[in-house]
């Protein structure tokens, strides 16, 4: 019988390690789970959910839950938000074929997470009976291709923050048009202060406001994804802000909630925050804001467009290794939809506006001391959630898409308009989805 | 990478095999040659399979990753996902993504500009601290290097608070005297980062060079001052042709370490709006892999990184050889 050496023994034991290696790093994200068989619950079994988000303290509130379901654990993780660390985190446990059942996912981005076969189809596992309790808009942001893939957790319906005394000292209350607010704008300036920020680094803001006109920069067609971007909608706005911007009608030199924009606040250089009203949390940082700030509805593109937008706002998805879809899908409907759920996380957390359409959280339904005794949620925020663009849906690689935007406004300094940046965004847009391999066309007039 | 945990068994396996070694290698004249050629092989696997599957192996992955590119079909590749060779495809699209080239160029200014000013203070610092008049090196020496001892991301949010405005005594101060300097808009931004690296890796630098200069007999220095050289001669003349190799080494690692820049810009971006998301090359690569999740394209980053840090690094010992001879 021939011998094998043990230096042959070990190269082959090493050659075929290798080989096996290799093959296990096929590119991340190829395989679909929504494709697999489903997983059935097992009823009296002891189980533990993990869920990672980037809300604050949400342990207290998944432990209310924990009381009630002694079967059902649930363990809360936090990550940093979204793109500041949370999501590279999320993308990568998904890669290396772990990940926690559910996380913590915005609706822009749901589409990339599912570009990578990261989110499981909520439709399988019974998502269709919850759908009755949320926003129709906030639920149609997390579906796509018949499938739904993920629960509204909360969402910015925006209105305006505004300080009645600046405005008073043009003899100006809030602005219901964007031609208004100009007007006030350059009084204002008069006065050394600004209405606004706009945000060159941060392509959000410019993209709820397209929104808001009337915009919809994608949809999805039975052959593949349609782009516009330079429709009308879209290039008013772009437009509005190239005049405001050249104007000096809008601060540039920092964001909303930098600590710029806070001190200039507080010394009342700013008058007004179009913004989320998540925003309401970080209006009251402002030192010595109390009393001197009220909510209205934000400023109309003359008839066209809607009442508001969406800024910012998230779903709870379930993950694609997850071992107990069902269960995570329970709790990601106790958490958002029910009286219990987000009252908790309007207490522990400071959630966003909630998805659920009977249920705005009790602390939301009274006057507050700090925005001068005015009851906002209900008077303004409440009215604004219904007033959306229900047509807008996101697409996969938004954040790219962002970045291509905010890397063309920034140039916005030196002479590139914006008008020009979104014209060109579109182009490099469309050439992002074409080098992942789908298929994109330009909307033909 | 979704690999077994059973795969990585060699390592485990050779690891125990060098303690049955002795026992089959005494049968006989011939296996006992065989055996003393097997040893240092033996030896070695334990730290050669580690290599292998930690180091070797991940650069082979990436290689592969980087001529291989995925294709969806349906909205969100739902319809099927294929993966195939791609050639040079994915090097295609990363030199034609103007922010990644745009990375490469700035990484290359920061390191003309940064690399000569550090590894010249660290020369000026261990030159001082080697001096015969120096007063308390030891003490000076650990001030130096201390810097180095703060993790970069540490590092970087303690320099934030003097280039935020409203937050920094510098600009404070600098206000006093009618001045408003910006450490954060988008032509000094660079610099700032620059400077943080500077502070951190100069006492670093400094160490390995002093290290060079102890290993500088004490015959040459007092054949010098037979000869009556001053001290200023003794450096030109003497330690700096001594520390040649040394210099060459610091150099090296720091045009190494220019293209992987990574943390420093990353906690800065968070208060400079003039940092994008691809700012430095390993910033671009983590961006295109983590955010865009193009993972094929961030491997085809990685490479060109690498490619460059090997061009720039032999081309500079090519210049220093060259010039020697």
């Amino acid at each position: 019988m021939p011998r094998i050496s043990r230096r042959q023994l070990l190269h082959a034991g090493l050659g075929t390690a290798a080989l096996g290696l290799l093959s296990g790093c096929a590119t991340p994200g190829t395989r679909s789970v929504n494709v697999a068989p489903t997983i059935a619950s097992v009823p009296g079994q002891k189980i533990t959910i993990e869920y990672w988000s980037w809300l604050k303290n949400l342990q207290p509130v998944a432990d209310i839950w924990n009381a009630a379901n002694p079967n059902v654990q649930v363990k809360t993780v936090w990550i940093p938000g979204g793109n500041q660390g949370g999501y590279p985190k999320l993308y990568s446990a998904l890669a290396a074929g772990g990940g926690p059942d559910l996380a913590h996912v915005e609706y822009g981005v749901i589409p990339s997470f599912m570009m990578v076969n990261g989110l499981v189809d909520l439709t399988r596992y019974g998502a269709d009976e919850f759908a009755g309790r949320y926003d129709k808009t906030l639920w149609s942001q997390s579906s796509y291709a018949g499938g739904v893939y993920g629960i509204p957790q909360d969402s910015g319906p925006m209105a305006t923050f505004y300080q009645p005394e600046i405005l008073d000292k043009v003899g100006a209350t809030a602005p219901t048009s964007w031609d208004e607010w100009a007007q006030v704008a350059a009084e204002l300036r008069k006065a050394k202060s600004y209405m606004d920020c706009f945000p060159l680094a941060e392509a959000g803001f410019f993209t709820a406001l397209a929104a808001q006109a009337g915009a919809q920069w994608f949809r999805a067609d039975a052959d593949g994804w349609i782009i516009n971007m330079t429709d009308d909608a879209t290039m008013k706005v772009a437009r509005f802000f190239d005049q405001a911007i050249d104007q000096d009608l809008v601060q540039t030199d920092f964001g909303a909630y930098s600590p710029g924009w806070f001190a200039a606040a507080g010394k009342g250089e700013i008058a007004s925050l179009t913004s989320a009203s998540w925003g309401d949390a970080l209006v009251k940082g402002i030192s010595g804001g109390a009393g001197k700030w009220k909510v209205a509805a934000m400023p109309r593109w003359g008839a066209s467009g809607f009442g508001s937008s969406y800024l910012g706002g998230s779903a709870v998805s379930v993950l694609a290794n997850s071992r107990h879809p069902r269960e995570s899908l329970e709790f990601a409907a106790w958490l958002t939809s029910t009286q219990q759920g987000v009252d908790a996380e309007i207490e522990h957390c400071g959630i966003g506006w909630s998805p659920a359409t009977d249920v705005i959280g009790t602390a939301r339904q009274q006057p507050s001391e700090f925005f001068s005794g005015q009851n906002y949620n209900q008077d303004i925020f409440a009215p604004a959630a219904l007033e959306q663009n229900t047509q807008w849906s996101w697409w996969p690689s938004q954040q790219q898409s962002f970045n291509i935007l905010s890397d063309g406004f920034r140039f916005k300094a030196s002479g590139t308009s914006l008008v020009d940046t979104v014209v060109d965004a579109e182009q490099k847009i469309m050439t992002v989805f074409k080098n992942s391999g789908l298929s994109i066309r330009k909307e033909s007039a | 990478m979704t690999t077994p945990p059973t795969r990585t068994d060699p390592a485990g396996a050779a690891a125990a095999r060098p303690g049955r070694t002795p026992n089959t290698g005494q049968r006989g004249s011939g296996r006992r040659t065989s055996a003393v050629e097997r040893a240092p092989w033996l030896l070695l696997a334990p730290f050669l399979a580690l290599f292998i599957l930690t180091f070797i192996l991940p650069i082979l992955a990436a290689l592969l990753s980087s001529f291989t590119k995925v294709t969806r079909s349906g909205l969100f590749g739902e319809a099927g996902i294929t993966s195939k060779f791609a050639g040079f495809s994915n090097y295609a699209q990363a030199l034609a993504d103007g922010n990644f080239v745009a990375s490469m160029g700035r990484m290359l200014l920061f390191g003309v500009v940064q690399v000569p000013v550090m590894i010249i203070m660290a020369t000026i610092l261990a030159l001082l601290l080697e001096s015969a008049s120096a007063r308390w090196p030891a003490f000076f020496r650990a001030a130096y290097f201390l810097p180095y001892g703060v993790p970069g991301v540490i590092a970087t949010i303690l320099w934030s608070f003097m280039y935020v405005p409203g937050l920094s005594p510098l600009i404070d101060i600098a206000g006093w005297f009618g001045l408003s300097p910006d450490f954060l808009g988008p032509s000094t931004v660079l610099w700032s980062i620059a400077n943080i690296v500077t502070w951190s890796y100069t006492g670093y630098n400094m160490l390995i060079i002093i290290a060079q200069l102890k290993a500088i007999p004490a015959e040459v220095y007092e054949a010098a001052k037979m000869d009556g050289a001053s001290p200023v001669k003794v450096a030109l003349a003497i330690q700096l042709p001594l520390i040649k190799p040394a210099l060459v080494l610091t150099t090296i690692f720091s045009i190494i370490g220019t293209l992987q820049l990574f943390a420093e810009p990353q906690v800065l971006k968070t208060v400079s709006p003039a940092i994008d998301s691809q700012y430095t090359p390993n910033l671009s690569a983590y961006t295109t892999a983590f955010a865009y999740n193009d993972y094929n394209v961030a491997a085809a980053q990685a490479v060109l990184i690498a490619l460059v840090a090997f061009a720039l690094s032999f081309a500079f010992l090519a210049f220093t050889n060259r010039k020697s001879s």
